[in-house]
């Protein structure tokens, strides 16, 4: 907020500080080690009275020279132009707080140098023991810069007591000071064993150099074992915060933990064979071969360590935008643009929205990301959301995504700067208004003056989501969906009708028709379709099927169903990917590979794999469903907690957060929900709650709050739900659901619009399964399907919706409505039979 | 955009901005010297083969050591730099973004031109082909680097300029619409070639003094650079001073009388160092020289306080008292000399039985 930024673009990302850093770093590593390799290998030479093995570490003191000296000497001075051109802030605060330990590594620099021209210039021509002297002196003074560049580097990763009391000695021995130490003292001299191969292996003479390649074998593998001993040391000494943000949190430190840990064994199986194998053939190409091997060990350790400060650059002290942590809250509240003191435009209009967007981009994604570059691209990070969906991933930055800091502006900056990500920068997810085209469909036949007998039918969901598993590869659907049926005779005191009736159905689909027979009992026909039919090639967010009912052979009443299936799962707003079907829905590969990917970085599993092997990776067979039967593992939240958990940690709190993934958003494929409530105002939140609090009721399920990935997820969200955490009653996905009661006290007009945190109790409770007071109709029979109650206006037919009051009554409203009896009864009704209210006029008119 | 507002907010310092103050100058001038003599010396190289008329023993002796200046003075370069971060670090950061990619690439031009002077020093007698070519390399990009570090002391004083930023963010500013930008390089430059030939002046007087007679005939060329690159800085330095602003010339108080006090004092002994330089004494020039140029390193300093004064002043910083490390750096400091000086006297034996 303080500097301006360099524009780096491609170069960004922290590309030139790894070029810069890491070769700096290795030769700098060498240039301590190598100093005592030095001043041993002399007196080895002088020891054994070998003239060869003083030849050759005077040959190695002059590649020394030039490679610490020039290269490293240089790369180090451009380390610091270069964290003070990246991060200046952060760089004027270490040296202000360190200037005096700077002042110190230069004084030893400083006799690094005369030391070490005067140890290569009078070899040969100084008495031995002084000429060692000056090796001496010249390995206390290289060792004496790490000792202070130690202390400064890990106050970066963990500045301990430093951030309450100032103190320089407090900042310098912070915790990780001693293991760091030696873990990089070991380092050091591995590193020197690596380069005396190097060297070594091209003595002429094959006695001297089988000697010298063992003993550099000696400075290789001995050390390794130390480092490896630091290293658990230091990863202990690591406070909290750090070592999670290193071993859990952070996704992208896998790969570099991964080589780090297999590049140990690597390296000392390389220096055992230089020293056991002789031939040049081999050692040769080996010798390069470790060198880069170190140069890349040296490389993930210090990446893994700048990674354990994320999302800071001076841990708990400043962020890596360079924005201090004391001084968040209160840019949070007047906005980035207003505190930067390098933005020409304070205040935002219409016409400057998007050079605001870049400016934020500039201020707040630049310090860590390139643009288009080889490290931290944004580009491909940015082009698989929507703006919506960027937004939400801002809001969650430095909480849901631990390693970013937290979005430093206000609202309407995160909306500005998301706007600018997915629509200037890269062309991000766009979503546009899919057009419908509008369909007739004829309800069944059915003469009132007639008919002896009705069939009512429902399905148990008023949409099922379809993942579509054997084209996406991923199975995260809902259950298939369950016909319900409920045959009545009619007369003055109508029967619903069981025995000796057959109730069949037939579902007609692109694939061919797809019949069967609804098992009857207690007066519902049911029967659970044994898969999810597929969805129309000429999308449509439902499937017709037509309900025959039959006794003695003959057809007493047939009805049309509405099967309401979609496909539209809104996953690409965050995971990219096109749409799979006609560019308007379906989920695609694409999309499923990058949730399988991120999958696999989160929670360490191989789904992957599987997926890129042709196989469906089946959600269900880890995360529990019971409205599938399926166990899932039991250390593992179930799919709804999960799937709701996890994602709200993420989505940006807003009402139509629902619509993100559910196929109910008015400017999608499937169109609006097409409930009454949805007619009337209502949102999904009225009776689920906020995405958060839904969230937090089904993590706060007795047997979810058990599983380690709960407490977790309870905690990112405890701030960002609308009821308070602890007031919010755990309830069991599919079996315990909002009460239509809780709302509708005693079947009256509502005094209340929030159902939230009532839960049905038991199987009968569910809405699906109630019956009217009567005891006989279910509730769906009159009223539909949930999430599909009549008068239901669904986008793509006016009467699809509505089939089977169209056809009984001639009207979309429940069946019976407006004191409509008469679709059963044959006499007029007094008595409310099926619940109070149930002779009144209805009250919610469509047009 | 007021440029004021541009302006970071500094940090703390741990100890009184005097003491920062005292080391940037003192080290400053070590630094200077060191540096003049490495772009000195690449210089006169360059020209000498160039123009085919050196004496091959002074590009040898220069092959031998130009490598050491250049460890020297980046190793001299270091210190002060870290203390002018302590007191202008808020200016010079921004400076440095300004114009970032000339800035970093000092540093992939310094390892080129280091290397480079390492192959004239170890190819010398292999490669006399090579002389010219490398010698231009090193004194190209060396005078190249001269010129950055120039820009950015002059970027850093202007905040005035720093606006050009919004337009230009990508480091690819310098400051040519600064009067002073251009005489205050060639000012530094000639200043180099100046103290290069001095340098080589006492060295063959050094060695003369040893004994070596053969090194007196050496010391009339060396300081001829001497000589003539000081004329010609009298020109230059009063271009330099012309463009400077009025508000700096005409400072009054104790100030003016500060600055224009060591002006006239620097002046003053510019001239005695070169009549001392055309009489070819040369202990007595280096000794005017050496007043001349700690003068000038003190009106450097007070133009830059004069220049910054409207934005900011180093007595504005804040100070959170922190002793400690000051103390043992200083401890460190004196041990350090010391130690190198102990070193030369224990090394000292083999080079005099190499030069005998």
């Amino acid at each position: 907020m303080n500097y301006p930024v360099w524009q780096l673009d491609a170069f960004g990302g922290g590309l030139l500080i790894a070029l810069i850093a890491i070769v700096h770093v290795y030769v700098s590593h060498f240039a301590v080690g190598g100093g005592l390799f030095l001043v041993l290998t002399e007196m080895k030479g002088l020891r054994e009275g070998s003239s060869e093995i003083l030849a050759y570490t005077h040959k190695h003191a002059k590649f020394f020279l030039l490679l610490t000296m020039v290269f490293g000497g240089m790369t180090g001075v451009g380390i610091w132009f270069t964290i003070a051109l990246l991060s200046p802030a952060a760089t004027s605060s270490l040296i202000h707080t360190f200037v005096f330990g700077w002042a110190m590594e230069w004084v030893f620099f400083l006799a690094e140098i005369v030391s070490l021209l005067f140890y290569y210039y009078t070899f040969d021509r100084l008495e031995p023991k002084k000429h060692l002297l000056l090796g001496w002196i010249y390995f206390g003074c290289a060792w004496m810069s790490l000792f202070l560049i130690n202390g400064i580097i890990d106050f970066m990763l963990t500045p301990g007591s430093w951030l309450t009391d100032n103190n320089f000695w407090s900042g310098f021995f912070n915790p990780t000071f001693w293991p760091a130490l030696f873990f990089r003292t070991f380092m050091a001299l591995m590193i020197a064993g690596l380069f005396g191969f190097l060297t070594s292996v091209n003595i002429k003479e094959t006695t001297v150099r089988h000697t010298l390649v063992r003993y550099c074998g000696m400075w290789l593998l001995p050390p390794l074992i130390l480092l490896l001993g630091s290293a658990l040391w230091y990863k202990t000494a690591l406070p909290l915060p750090q070592q999670e943000m290193i071993f859990s949190r952070a996704p992208e430190m896998k790969p570099f933990l991964t080589l780090f840990i297999w590049l140990s064994p690597l390296i000392f199986a390389g220096g055992l064979t230089m020293a056991i194998l002789r031939p040049q053939a081999v050692r040769k190409p080996l010798a390069w071969l470790l060198l880069l091997l170190g140069f890349l060990y040296l490389g993930s350790f210090e990446f893994i360590r700048e990674g354990g400060r994320r999302p800071y650059i001076i841990h708990d002290y400043m962020y890596s935008t360079s924005i201090k942590k004391a001084d968040m809250g209160q840019i949070q509240k007047t906005g980035v643009l207003a505190s930067a003191r390098w933005v020409k435009n304070k205040t935002i209009t219409a016409e400057n929205r998007m050079d605001a967007g870049k400016k934020l981009f500039t201020l707040l994604c630049m310090p860590c990301h390139s643009a288009g570059g080889p490290l931290n691209d944004i580009l491909p990070l940015a082009r698989r959301f929507s703006p919506t969906g960027m937004r939400s991933f801002l809001a969650t930055m430095g909480t849901a995504n631990p390693y970013m800091p937290p979005f430093a502006g206000t609202v309407e900056e995160q909306g500005i700067l998301a706007d600018y990500l997915t629509t200037r920068l890269v062309p991000g997810i766009v979503s546009n208004m899919v057009k419908i085209s509008k369909e007739s469909i004829k309800p069944a036949l059915f003469d009132q003056e007639t008919a002896e007998y009705l069939i009512l039918a429902s399905s148990d969901k008023g949409m099922v989501l379809s993942s579509e598993p054997e084209q996406s590869g991923i199975d995260f659907s809902f259950a298939p969906p369950t016909l319900q049926a409920q045959v009545i005779m009619r007369g003055e005191t109508p029967s619903v009708l069981t025995n000796d009736i057959q109730v069949s159905y037939r579902i007609d689909t692109d694939q061919g028709p797809l019949l069967g027979k609804m098992i009857g009992a207690d007066g519902t026909f049911e029967t659970t379709l044994a898969k999810i039919p597929p969805i129309a090639k000429d999308f449509r967010p439902y499937l017709l099927a037509e309900i025959e009912a039959v006794k003695e052979g003959k057809v007493i009443a047939t009805t049309r169903l509405k099967i309401g299936i979609s496909n539209e799962i809104g996953c690409r707003n965050c995971h990219g990917g096109p749409w799979r079907q006609q560019g308007r829905t379906g989920l695609s590969r694409q999309t499923a590979a990058d949730i399988l990917a991120i999958h696999d970085k989160r929670s360490s599993t191989r789904l992957s794999q599987d997926f890129h092997a042709g196989k469906i990776v089946v959600c269900q067979n880890c995360h529990a469903d019971s409205s599938q039967g399926a166990a899932g593992q039991p250390e593992l939240l179930n799919l709804s907690a999960a799937m709701h958990g996890f994602h709200a940690t993420y989505l940006y709190k807003e009402n139509n957060s629902c619509t993100f993934c559910h196929a109910n958003s008015a400017q999608g494929a499937t169109g609006n929900m097409e409930d009454l409530h949805s007619t009337l105002g209502l949102e999904c939140t009225n009776c689920h709650g906020a995405l958060a609090d839904h969230a937090m009721s089904l993590l706060k399920e007795k047997g979810e709050t058990q599983k380690p990935g709960s407490a977790r997820l309870l905690a990112l969200l405890a701030d960002k739900g609308e009821v308070a955490q602890d007031t919010i009653k755990g309830r069991m996905p599919w079996s315990m659901e909002p009460d239509c009661l809780t709302c509708h006290v005693g079947f009256q007009p509502p005094d209340s619009s929030t159902a939230f945190n009532t839960w049905s109790t038991g199987k009968k409770g569910l809405f699906v399964h109630r019956h009217g007071e009567e005891g006989a109709l279910l509730c769906t029979s009159c009223h539909g399907s949930q999430h599909a109650l009549y008068p239901a206006d669904n986008a793509y037919s006016k009467e699809i919706g509505n089939l089977q009051p169209l056809q009984y009554q001639n009207s979309p409203y429940p069946l019976g409505a407006d004191r409509g009896c008469a679709v059963c009864h044959t006499v007029e009704m007094e008595e409310e039979l099926h619940h109070p209210g149930s002779l009144g006029t209805f009250r919610n008119r469509v047009e | 955009m007021i440029p004021a507002h541009l302006i970071p907010t500094p940090d703390a310092l741990q100890v009184p901005w005097g003491w920062f103050q005292i080391l940037l100058s003192i080290t400053f001038l070590l630094h200077l010297l060191v540096m003049n003599i490495m772009l000195g010396w690449a210089i006169i190289a360059c020209i000498n083969h160039a123009l085919k008329e050196s004496s091959p023993a002074e590009s040898q002796l220069i092959s031998q050591k130009l490598p050491f200046t250049i460890a020297f003075a980046v190793n001299f370069g270091v210190a002060p730099l870290l203390f002018l971060q302590v007191l202008y670090g808020h200016f010079m950061y921004t400076s440095s973004v300004l114009m970032a990619v000339f800035w970093l690439s000092i540093v992939a031009l310094l390892i080129l031109a280091y290397y480079a002077a390492y192959i004239y020093n170890l190819q010398f007698a292999r490669m006399p082909g090579l002389h010219t070519l490398l010698t231009t390399v090193i004194a190209l990009f060396l005078l190249t680097i001269a010129f950055f570090f120039t820009n950015n002391m002059s970027l850093m004083v202007s905040p005035e300029s720093w606006v050009r930023y919004f337009d230009h963010p990508n480091g690819l500013l310098l400051n040519f619409g600064d009067p002073t930008l251009l005489p205050r390089y060639l000012h530094s430059v000639f200043a180099s070639v100046a103290v290069g030939g001095l340098a080589l002046g006492l060295y063959h007087d050094w060695q003369r003094r040893g004994g070596n007679t053969a090194a007196a005939a050496h010391i009339p060329s060396a300081m001829n650079w001497f000589s003539y690159a000081t004329i010609c800085n009298f020109g230059i330095g009063t271009w330099y001073y012309g463009g400077l602003p009025t508000s700096i010339r005409s400072v009054t108080g104790a100030a003016g009388a500060f600055l224009l006090g060591f002006l006239l004092a620097g002046i003053g002994a510019a001239i005695l160092s070169l009549i001392y330089g055309l009489q070819y004494r040369v202990r007595h020039a280096a000794g005017a020289v050496l007043g001349a140029i700690i003068c000038m390193v003190t009106v450097r300093e007070l133009v830059r306080r004069q220049t910054l004064a409207p934005w900011f002043s180093t007595s504005d910083l804040e100070v959170v008292p922190q002793y400690s490390p000051m103390i043992l750096f200083l401890l460190l400091f004196a041990a350090g000399l010391y130690l190198i000086w102990w070193m030369i006297k224990l090394v000292l034996p083999a080079d005099k039985e190499v030069q005998s």
